[in-house]
């Protein structure tokens, strides 16, 4: 088998046009790296200028009202991976900033596509896109005549006469084709690694991205190979790979897509906003003094402390109002919020079970994971922007209660080194060790599709197809 | 005349007996038939929706006037936001911005799933306000794209051409008896040409044949049939630039695979890389926007005006909307902290206006960046003169945006002239709001 992958090598080496194109791949995979890099970092600075301008004005807020505070709010803007550079995943759709304020858990809004004209409906140009669509296609042209010329030229008759299994025969060529795929590959992987970090995080993402895409071009090239086999002529092979090529895709993606969104339907937005306010509005309403649960929340506070009115408490009942009403709040939107979240949840996993008829959707899903810019780190981060704004109003909502003042004081006021005490807001992408449960599936439809590959070229492919 | 009417039955003939082309045609007829469902069902949904939200705010209207009415006879005291104020009577006035589908949304959902399109608009309201996001939907699901008619023309229709045409030309001299045909006194680009003009026709008739059932249900010719014939003139155009291409590829080709490696090559160019490189380009030339200067208004500056003594911001009024001079209380020597505090809207619209100025300014800088590569991508152009046909691109977006700020300026003026003019809102004035917003 060694013999006959160094051999196609050989032949591969003499042809010209093979060599100007891996040396045109290898080019254009390193500037699409590089490019994918630089527009990542400059991204990245624009986001830190963004977070740190906003927290200057945080610490140099004037003394004003915690209340006051809690609604002048902060912001989250959404940070970019390190490996954005190499798959940007849905970063460019989703919104980018995020407002954090008192009663009101807000959406992430001003995504990067809103603020322009529509320009490519595969992504940006990064490294992701020439693996997943250019390398896997090069990939086809190389396998789909690695038999059938073979046949053409009856040279395989006396392959076999030779003595050689044609099931080695297909492994070996199509070996031959998957590592050229795979040094493509390592190549993207060791200028990627050597440019950005030397996080051992960012190593087992790189790893497992490997892994990934060095199944599915064993499934492409061996495809394509036993295409090459089965079928009467190169014409032949070459319709069937590209046929299945565009159905796993183009195809199947896109209609799939759609059927989890009809199985799992998500609410429309006014039916979201509806329902959050009608279970809102059953709780305390911070700003409403004539509020009948206000009242008896007053009432449950004038006993334990003892007194008869509010002027007499020690603390300030507003402070208090606002943070039940925040925690009330906070079980609407835990609810209605967490709803659509495991919606979107469901959506992915059965979304990720169309592997097991699509490696490519495979694919997709665990490069956008391992590269950190996919649905479940999008929501991982807004969990942990929703997280900071309990924080950050529920330590406003304290002060107001606790820090001196007294009930209906709207004027007392904290200064500034009170603001500076309160944490910023920073945020850490998930380790992939706590999230590698979410791509199992798209391993192991890879690794299905691997084992699904070999054994049907092993069973299904013998001389007579020589016949 | 009759050898070309010849070729294209012959042509016929291949095809039908090619289970590999027709079984494509069919597939594709099917995606176009999926495509235009996909549109279809998403204009209805808009449709719904906004009827949904008209039906509601009629409820909400018929409150009010029932709340008015019982004002007035003295059932019911005052709410703690008193309607008889202009400034709660407008608040309370249902004033919703809606961007409204084209019928010809049936054929590109172009950018209308990264926008809302229905916003409840109050003084107070901005143009990049988060309710103005787009509906709540799976990320995945809009990054990996749906398949609607714009998507199956732009990407699968040239696909479709290649399974046509990759052996035109190609099966003859893969069978190497290709010289055999031009004995017969015909020149191989006429040959090429006449079929070529047959798969050109077949696919433009079934592209036709298949879209012009939903442009009726939809109702494009109620109205947009000009946009239809030019939704038509555009297809054209788009698949004479891929026939024009494909054949260049034939007349040099050396056979089925060689044509059919050289034209997916060039598709993939075209629809992947070269609009992924615009993409990526743009997107180091103009980075997605933080919207920081408006975070600024929305916060720090509305802040400092909130700060500003009664005095000063009565004269900022008065400097800004020069019509209060003619007011009531423009007249009046008194400061009156609650008419200045529900006419702040006003100033801080204006700091709203300006920002936003800026913002759309440098989008459109953008937008020119992305133009001015349309020779090299033509597939972003042809996909943005669609959008803009079926009224889902950019600029559809940006004139419902500005028809919010139109509604903005409207309800503040409204507010302005009638609190300063200190007018008490009973029944009547508000049916004449409620008139003004519809």
């Amino acid at each position: 088998m060694i013999n006959i992958i160094l051999n196609e090598w050989k032949m591969l080496v003499r042809n010209r046009v093979f060599i100007y194109l891996t040396i045109f791949f290898v080019l254009s995979l390193i500037l699409v790296v590089w490019m994918g890099i630089i527009q990542n970092s400059t991204q990245q600075e624009y986001r830190t200028n963004a977070q740190k301008h906003v927290r200057k004005q945080w610490d140099n807020l004037e003394a004003m009202n915690p209340h006051r505070a809690a609604h002048y709010g902060s912001y989250a803007f959404k940070p970019n991976n390190l490996l954005n550079s190499m798959d940007g995943g849905i970063n460019d759709i989703t919104g980018n900033v995020i407002q954090l304020e008192g009663h009101v858990q807000n959406e992430i809004v001003y995504s990067e596509a809103s603020q322009s004209l529509s320009i490519s409906k595969f992504g940006k140009l990064k490294s992701s896109l020439l693996l997943q669509y250019v390398i896997p296609l090069f990939l086809i042209f190389l396998a789909y005549g690695s038999i059938s010329n073979e046949k053409e030229t009856q040279r395989l008759k006396l392959l076999i006469f030779q003595g050689i299994s044609m099931t080695r025969l297909i492994f070996a060529k199509s070996l031959s084709i998957w590592i050229y795929g795979l040094s493509l590959l390592l190549i993207t992987i060791v200028f990627q690694s050597l440019l950005i970090s030397s996080d051992p995080e960012v190593f087992q993402r790189l790893a497992l991205l490997i892994l990934s895409y060095g199944s599915y071009y064993y499934i492409i090239t061996s495809l394509a190979t036993y295409f090459s086999a089965r079928l009467k002529n190169n014409t032949s092979a070459l319709s069937a790979i590209l046929a299945t090529w565009i159905l796993w895709t183009i195809f199947l993606p896109k209609i799939w897509g759609n059927a989890v969104e009809k199985i799992h339907p998500l609410p429309s937005r006014m039916a979201f906003k509806a329902a959050m306010k009608e279970e809102r509005s059953k709780g305390i309403d911070g700003h409403n003094p004539t509020d009948k649960r206000r009242e008896q929340l007053k009432n449950k506070y004038l006993t334990e402390y003892k007194v008869d009115s509010l002027q007499q408490l020690p603390i300030n009942f507003d402070g208090i109002v606002m943070q039940e009403d925040e925690e009330y709040g906070n079980l609407v939107w835990d609810k209605h919020f967490g709803n659509n979240y495991n919606i979107l949840q469901n959506q992915k996993g059965l979304y990720q079970v169309s592997g097991l008829l699509n490696p490519f959707a495979s694919l997709q899903s665990a490069s956008m994971g391992f590269c950190g810019t996919d649905m479940i780190h999008h929501l991982d981060f807004l969990k942990k922007a929703e997280d900071y704004r309990r924080v950050l109003i529920k330590a406003l909502n304290d002060k107001h209660a606790y820090g001196g003042s007294k009930t209906g004081d709207w004027g007392w006021k904290v200064d500034s080194t009170f603001f500076r005490s309160v944490q910023g807001f920073s945020y850490n992408a998930p380790k992939i060790n706590d999230q590698i449960g979410h791509y199992l599936i798209d391993i192991l439809f890879l690794l299905w599709w691997v084992l699904l590959i070999t054994f049907l070229i092993k069973l299904n492919t013998n001389k007579k197809i020589i016949l | 005349m009759t050898r070309y009417i010849e070729i294209a039955r012959s042509e016929f003939v291949h095809l039908v007996r090619s289970p590999f082309k027709t079984i494509s045609l069919t597939l594709f007829g099917l995606a176009v038939i999926y495509g235009c469902q996909n549109g279809y069902g998403l204009f209805k949904d808009h449709k719904e929706q906004i009827m949904a939200i008209k039906t509601d705010n009629e409820r909400s209207i018929d409150r009010m006037i029932i709340q008015y009415e019982e004002i007035e006879q003295g059932i019911i005291d005052k709410p703690r936001r008193d309607p008889t104020i202009p400034y709660w009577a407008i608040w309370n006035t249902p004033s919703y911005a809606f961007k409204s589908p084209s019928p010809m949304m049936v054929f590109s959902l172009g950018q209308s799933e990264q926008y809302g399109y229905y916003k409840r608009v109050t003084n107070w309201s901005t143009i990049f306000d988060s309710d103005l996001a787009e509906e709540i939907a799976n990320p995945e699901r809009i990054a990996i794209g749906t398949l609607d008619f714009n998507f199956v023309l732009l990407y699968l229709a040239p696909i479709l051409v290649i399974i046509l045409l990759f052996n035109i030309g190609g099966l003859e001299k893969d069978l190497r008896f290709d010289n055999l045909i031009f004995l017969n006194n015909i020149s191989k680009e006429q040959w090429l040409l006449t079929r070529f003009s047959f798969y050109y026709i077949l696919t433009f008739s079934l592209l036709f044949i298949l879209t012009i059932p939903y442009a009726f249900f939809s109702g494009v010719f109620q109205g947009d049939g000009q946009q239809y014939i030019n939704f038509l003139l555009i297809i054209l155009l788009y698949l004479l630039m891929w026939f024009t291409i494909f054949f260049l590829v034939n007349v040099s080709g050396n056979g089925s695979s060689d044509q059919a490696v050289k034209m997916i090559s060039i598709w993939l160019a075209f629809c992947i890389i070269i609009p992924g490189a615009v993409h990526q380009f743009s997107s180091l030339k103009y980075p997605a926007n933080y919207m920081t200067d408006y975070l600024d208004v929305s916060r720090d500056q509305s802040n400092k005006i909130f700060e500003l003594p009664t005095e000063t911001l009565r004269e900022e009024l008065l400097k800004a909307f020069p019509t209060l001079q003619t007011t009531l209380y423009a007249a009046d020597t008194s400061l009156n902290k609650g008419i200045i505090n529900r006419s702040l809207s006003g100033l801080v619209n204006m700091l709203n206006k300006d920002v936003a100025r800026t913002i759309e300014w440098s989008s459109e800088k953008k937008n020119k960046f992305v133009r001015s590569y349309s020779v090299l991508n033509p597939i972003t152009f042809f996909q943005n003169e669609i959008n803009t046909l079926t009224d889902t691109d950019y600029y559809a977006y940006k004139k419902y945006r500005d028809d919010i700020q139109v509604m903005i300026d409207k309800k503040i003026n409204l507010i302005l002239q009638d609190t300063w003019n200190k007018v008490s809102v009973d029944k009547e004035k508000y049916i004449q709001y409620v008139g003004s917003f519809k």
